[in-house]
């Protein structure tokens, strides 16, 4: 009975915890500009270090994710959906991502920052 | 002579399963059922945390939603219950954590221990379906937020759960699954068309043993968990299948009855009345399908964010007309069709009532069928989405079985219609043949069975074409 439930609980948190700290710098939660918009907002990197970005797109509508200055993306990530973005920040400063699919009448205000050091 | 069912089964014909020794030896293990409860006890921990994690994201990409509202909820009205009667209660996880701590065990069985809790008795005017008709009913007021938010999902279920737990320290035994929990009322009432049932054998070997162990309990197993008397089952719907009297019997006269569907529509007698909180039960669900393939499957826009509560007013509008036309209107309209049905007859001594109440039970096997065709129209559409959430049920990029990426693909939308339509029309028969047995139970020479069945049939039978209507048009 404790197996079922406690066991249960704590086995999943600790898979993923250590399947995170294995594969991803960060999880990005994507939600139209009305839903709460990016989260977080600000992503922090160091340079030359390999960055692994989770993003879920909790939502009910597909969005996408452009970081052009470092030519990666997701072209669609449908509503429910997982995308993993992975490379390596070879420059410093701060670099906007944005959502790629018109998502929303304010799907333009769907912006963030990457923020390389 | 017999009673055939469309000319073919005869209504009285049983099928022991349990005289086969692996079946009779599996009902007979203590691990059974539990061990089905410990496998659900797992899969609900996995919902919860599903819900919980999931908040307030997309729901067709949730376990928990897609689990509890897809794959549970259909295979609820598909087999468990048409089929199985309350094979669901038998596996539910809800009551182990009270049951637990009240016996103290979770396996074997100490004779004698005093249960822990207060062990109170449920009140006697309680003792009927009406409060779970209460709790269904409300509960499906946010079924706009329930099936789309698992957060929403989260909460009503660790309330069953609390509830179920709190109830279970301060009652005996089972209450909360016989007179509180919102889905054992309708598994009840549809468990009377189920094509297997709990009963005793030789009811004179019951008549002998003095000492009513399946009530009491011994060294073997506990007393009826549902405050029932195994040794004189009538009907299935109070019958949770917890199976514990196949245990504490030790003449091994109950047995598991395979029979033809909808026998217990038939039994009304002093020990099993036909009763007016089942037949509301019936106007209930039937209103709830209704209500629920409008807001749901419908094409009505205005009406599908009244029911996510876009605006207050349209959400409280909605539980009103919601609430009004289960309680009041369709049980409204079956009366006035009760009171055509007794003025043809002809009759002016059976009580109205009793025509009320009884052909109330006609609509037993027809919203049976109104629910299994809108099921379908659950999982042909979104079953596909079952695929993913195996692969990544908390949504956080994981790919156990590979097929996380698996694309939305409808089964079968564009006969969806017509395979709602023919499932309308198979229950309908059965709606027909039970409706026609009724009649000539309700009142007493063939003539006035047939004059009185004339305007309910009618009446059925628009409900019938309304509804392939509905789902075809």
């Amino acid at each position: 009975m404790l197996i079922a439930t406690v066991g249960t609980v704590l086995g999943v948190l600790s898979a993923e915890k250590f399947r995170r700290s294995r594969l991803f710098t960060t999880e990005l939660i994507a939600r139209e500009p009305n839903h709460g918009n990016w989260y977080p907002r600000t992503i922090t990197v160091k340079r030359g270090q390999p960055v692994r970005l989770l993003i879920r797109n909790i939502d009910t509508v597909t969005h996408g994710f452009a970081l052009p200055d470092f030519a990666v993306g997701a072209k669609e990530i449908k509503a429910g959906h997982v995308e993993t973005i992975t490379f390596t920040p070879d420059k410093v400063g701060q670099f906007p991502f944005f959502c790629t699919v018109w998502c929303s009448p304010r799907h333009e205000e769907m912006r963030g920052v990457l923020v390389v050091e | 002579m017999t009673d055939k069912l469309f000319g073919l089964v005869d209504l009285n014909a049983r099928l022991e399963l349990t005289r086969f020794k692996p079946v009779r030896a599996l009902f007979k293990s203590r691990w059974f059922p539990l061990a089905a409860v410990l496998v659900n006890t797992f899969l609900f921990v996995v919902i919860l945390l599903a819900c919980l994690v999931g908040g307030y994201s997309a729901g067709n990409y949730n376990f928990g939603i897609m689990i509890v509202w897809i794959l549970w909820w259909v295979m609820l009205m598909f087999v468990l219950v048409p089929v199985f009667a309350r094979a669901w209660c038998l596996m539910c996880p809800f009551p182990i954590f009270s049951d637990w701590l009240q016996r103290g065990r979770l396996l074997d069985v100490v004779p004698g221990r005093k249960p822990f809790g207060l062990g109170l008795k449920w009140p006697t005017r309680l003792r009927n379906m009406w409060l779970m008709n209460v709790a269904f009913l409300m509960t499906t007021y946010f079924s706009g937020f329930m099936t789309v938010r698992p957060m929403a999902s989260f909460i009503l279920l660790g309330l069953v759960i609390l509830t179920a737990f709190i109830v279970g320290l301060v009652f005996e035994r089972r209450n909360f699954c016989l007179y509180l929990c919102p889905v054992s009322g309708f598994q009840g009432l549809y468990a009377q068309f189920a094509m297997v049932e709990v009963r005793r054998k030789d009811p004179e070997i019951c008549r002998q043993h003095k000492v009513k162990t399946c009530y009491l309990g011994n060294e073997c197993g506990h007393g009826c968990p549902w405050l029932l008397a195994p040794f004189n089952f009538q009907k299935n719907t109070y019958c949770g299948m917890c199976l514990e009297c196949f245990k504490t019997c030790p003449y091994d006269n109950m047995g598991f009855n395979l029979r033809p569907p909808g026998a217990d529509l038939l039994v009304d007698n002093p020990r099993a009345p036909r009763k007016l909180d089942e037949a509301w039960k019936a106007f209930i669900m039937l209103g709830i399908a209704i209500n629920f393939y409008l807001a749901f499957q419908g094409p009505w826009g205005w009406l599908k964010d009244m029911v996510r509560a876009a605006t207050w007013s349209g959400f409280l509008t909605y539980i009103l007309y919601h609430t009004v036309s289960c309680l009041v209107i369709i049980p409204a309209i079956f009366l006035g069709f009760a009171w055509l049905s007794k003025r043809f007859s002809g009759n002016r001594e059976v009580p109205l009532k009793n025509v009320f109440t009884n052909f109330a039970y006609t609509l037993v096997p027809l919203g049976l069928g109104v629910w299994i065709a809108f099921s379908l129209g659950i999982i042909l559409p979104n079953g596909s989405y079952l695929l993913h959430i195996l692969s990544d049920p908390f949504a956080w990029g994981w790919n156990l079985f590979g097929t996380a990426n698996f694309p939305w693909t409808p089964v079968w939308t564009a006969y969806l219609g017509y395979v709602q339509g023919a499932t309308m029309l198979v229950f309908y028969l059965f709606t027909i043949a039970f409706g026609y047995r009724i009649a000539k139970q309700t009142y007493p020479t063939l003539a006035q069975a047939r004059r009185g069945w004339t305007p309910i049939w009618a009446g059925l039978t628009a409900l019938t074409v309304f509804f392939v209507w509905l789902y075809t048009g």
